[in-house]
């Protein structure tokens, strides 16, 4: 069942969103070699307390850390470990704020300067936030959720050649951290048979798509760290945004 | 936190139980424990022990399911 925000409780989910914001901006910015996963995650949970959030993905069950970090061909929900970045290494952090009842939920990925050419990465992490931008502007009253998963698809799978995640979706977004509707980045059934955009919807819309084929595996023992099949690497990029009568606007920014 | 998509499994109805409830069992063999989708209420669709139907399913609980399509 979608439940539908009130203008106040869009409110506090702006503030949670500006607080995850500035966080994962701030931890972008330090994604650098030399740092360890585990160091990022205690530098954003440090962050958001200061803030006055609290890391939203603590209360998700059984996920006891404030991000998710896929390094390489981790696709998603990768558990910081004491693994340090290397030069090339590609990074993909998600993290989550609750603030005063409300989750905002955001991910971005960066790829770190190395000494080989990165051209081919760097024009699939574009591709994939260009399609999470044309996602959101697709994100208007009156459209539906198809049209959302239509216009990431493009751009990732026709434009770009990569291909689109379909076992991870995005999500509506609040008082849970996953709630109705279901937002793929990709069709799978006709526009017309998705929900429709209305007034006080919040969803977390992300584009989760891999550079070779869109199989992804769990990985390891942990229970959550999922990666390619094929070992490509993979894209994630998220925001989290409301539909209000004034139009579509992106909760978490600064 | 990506969430995990929902999907559709077909299955046949093994018995009938109060309240609109079936256990249906899988092609994967799993026998699960379905109830109406609120489309097919609506519509008056009748689900009797033996149909063939089509079963949504989350992730998150493999006990579950929803039906949402009765096969002819």
């Amino acid at each position: 069942m979608i439940k539908f925000k009130t203008e106040k409780e869009i409110e506090i989910m702006r503030q949670s969103g500006k607080i995850l914001a500035e966080v994962l901006e701030e931890l972008i910015a330090n994604v650098k070699a030399g740092i360890s996963e585990i160091e990022l995650d205690r530098m954003a949970e440090r962050l958001i307390i200061a803030k006055g959030g609290e890391p939203g993905f603590k209360k998700v069950e059984g996920y006891n850390n404030t991000i998710c970090i896929s390094t390489n061909d981790v696709v998603v929900h990768g558990i910081p470990t004491n693994y340090v970045l290397e030069a090339g290494d590609k990074v993909g952090i998600d993290c989550g704020v609750f603030y005063k009842g409300f989750h905002t939920d955001m991910a971005q990925t960066t790829v770190i300067k190395g000494e080989k050419n990165q051209e081919e990465v760097i024009k699939f992490l574009q591709t994939g936030e260009k399609a999470m931008w044309a996602g959101i502007e697709a994100a208007k009253l009156g459209n539906r959720i198809g049209d959302i998963s239509k216009a990431m698809q493009d751009i990732v799978e026709s434009q770009g050649g990569y291909s689109v995640v379909r076992s991870l979706i995005g999500h509506g977004v609040g008082r849970e951290l996953h709630e109705d509707p279901e937002v793929p980045g990709f069709l799978d059934r006709p526009i017309l048979r998705t929900p429709l955009l209305k007034e006080g919807m919040t969803i977390a819309i992300e584009i989760i798509y891999n550079m070779g084929k869109s199989d992804v595996v769990y990985s390891g023992n942990d229970g959550w760290t999922i990666k390619s099949k094929d070992g490509s690497l993979s894209g994630l990029f998220e925001r989290s945004i409301a539909i209000t009568k004034r139009g579509t606007e992106v909760l978490t920014r600064k | 936190m990506a969430h995990q998509g929902s999907f559709e499994i077909e299955g046949v109805v093994k018995e009938s139980l109060p309240n609109t409830l079936f256990r249906v069992e899988l092609t994967n063999g799993a026998i699960i424990l379905c109830h109406l989708s609120g489309k097919m209420r609506m519509n008056f669709i009748k689900i009797l022990p033996g149909d063939k139907v089509r079963v949504e399913m989350t992730p998150y609980d493999k006990e579950k399911g929803r039906i949402i399509y009765r096969f002819k």
